[in-house]
């Protein structure tokens, strides 16, 4: 299993978010799946030069959600779909907030529904067709390549 | 007035805490104050850290922060307050204590006729838990040439070098004012790894890593850097100084998820005294709130990265 966390250590959301963020949409969009092991406490924090502590953090919150279960001797695997079904983990749970933030702004720039309808259909043209393949998730490389 | 029974119902005996090994935080300081030529340099300060924390000491130039450093090294008096380092008053450091300490000066202290690695070998006598093969190890992981005379090593390699001489005997606490202020990204980011390397129970292998097996208790850290997109990895908590006080002291992702930077019309009727209220930016018309105190905030205005709330506490 060759995984890594995509961090932004100058981001306004703490990193230790950042990882929980991430592990909830590699499990939501398939790309986890039950059983698969994340990397350990250490290669995280070597490989991006950042506190072990902050990476314990977001695995034990991980943990305490049910998505992520501690197994001697391998280390951190994704649990069982069922044992975190109090967790909102599916696709359209996850986007709700990002879409509610965006309605509420719409209504404060008084934007009509139509338009911001529109609007959103661009966004996701300019993303490109990503709804076929679930790799969406890693969004590593620029487009042109 | 000044009888002994009313002296001693003034001062009854368990004002003085004696806390147990475990609550003891690896840095305290109360009350510090120090003054140069009618020049107040610290003022006040208080200070809790506990054992674990990394923290990043940030502040402008002249704020305070080495003569904080040297006040808790022990090596400056300070006016009145006092500070301890794991326990034990800064100025009579037990060397117990020094054993456990590491300590990187803004301006480094190396035996310049020596080579580095004949450095390395004479300090490590002084240091029981001093391991050679960590130390070469690191210098090795900080590409540093050991076999170079000191006094012909540039500025960020006689940087590197006190930091493998900091980091040699596995102190419990390190303090750093700039350790790496003269060092390339790429090494400053081995630097930061280099801090929590825990040293290998291999490195027991020369004989001296075994000595503190048994001591598992995370390494505290105190640094101060003007790289803060560096400390933003590595830092649990930022202790922000501002005109020799201690302006802002908390865990790094509390003050990332409750501080919100917001229009300072927003706040109006809120004056700069209300707790709440971390800042006021007359000039940019803005203000830094802190919404656990002011939660009709939590969704207003934008959180701030490390360096957008420097510039905001230091406007």
């Amino acid at each position: 299993m060759h995984m890594n966390f995509d961090i932004a250590p100058t981001s306004a959301t703490p990193i230790y978010r950042q990882i929980v963020e991430q592990v909830h949409r590699l499990i939501a969009s398939g790309q986890l799946l039950p059983g698969a092991d994340l990397p350990s406490v250490r290669a995280v924090a070597l490989a991006h030069a950042i506190n072990p502590m902050t990476v314990s953090k977001a695995y034990s919150l991980l943990e305490a959600e049910g998505l992520l279960v501690r197994l001697r001797g391998v280390g951190m695997v994704v649990a069982e779909a069922d044992g975190a079904a109090s967790a909102p983990n599916t696709p359209l749970a996850l986007l709700t907030p990002s879409l509610a933030a965006a309605a509420r702004v719409a209504r404060q720039l008084g934007v009509g529904d139509a338009d911001a309808l529109a609007l959103f259909q661009t966004c996701l043209q300019s993303e490109g067709a990503a709804a076929s393949e679930p790799s969406k998730g890693q969004a590593r490389g620029p487009k042109e390549a | 007035m000044n009888t002994p029974s009313t002296l001693h119902s003034m001062f009854p005996l368990p004002t003085m805490p004696t806390p147990t090994p475990m609550s003891t935080p690896a840095i305290a300081v109360q009350n510090l104050t120090l003054r140069l030529d009618h020049a107040t340099i610290l003022q006040d300060i208080c200070l809790q850290v506990p054992a674990g924390a990394v923290v990043g000491l940030v502040g402008r130039n002249g704020a305070g922060k080495s003569s904080l450093l040297r006040c808790l090294a022990g090596l400056a008096d300070p006016s009145s307050g006092s500070s301890q380092l794991l326990g034990c008053p800064s100025l009579y450091l037990t060397d117990a204590v020094r054993e456990r300490l590491g300590v990187v000066a803004q301006t480094p202290d190396l035996f310049e006729w020596m080579e580095v690695m004949e450095m390395i070998k004479t300090l490590g006598r002084a240091y029981p838990r001093w391991s050679e093969t960590r130390a070469l190890a690191l210098a090795v992981q900080l590409n540093l040439p050991v076999g170079r005379r000191i006094s012909e090593l540039s500025g960020g390699d006689q940087q590197k070098l006190s930091v493998v001489l900091a980091l040699a005997h596995n102190p419990d606490l390190l303090l750093l004012d700039e350790p790496v202020s003269s060092l390339d990204p790429m090494t400053r980011r081995d630097f930061m790894r280099a801090l929590f390397t825990s040293p290998l129970r291999s490195d027991g292998m020369d004989g001296i890593g075994g000595v503190d097996a048994c001591n598992s208790a995370p390494r505290t850290v105190l640094i101060s850097s003007h790289l803060l997109s560096d400390l933003e990895r590595v830092v649990t908590h930022v202790a922000f100084m501002r005109d020799g006080r201690l302006q802002l002291f908390d865990t790094w992702d509390a003050m990332l998820e409750n501080l919100r930077l917001v229009p300072l019309a927003s706040i109006a009727g809120i004056t700069g005294r209300t707790p709440g209220v971390v800042c006021t930016n007359a000039a940019a018309a803005s203000a830094v709130v802190d919404t656990r105190l002011l939660p009709q905030y939590a969704d207003a205005g934008r959180a701030l990265s490390l360096d957008a709330l420097f510039l905001e506490l230091n406007a």
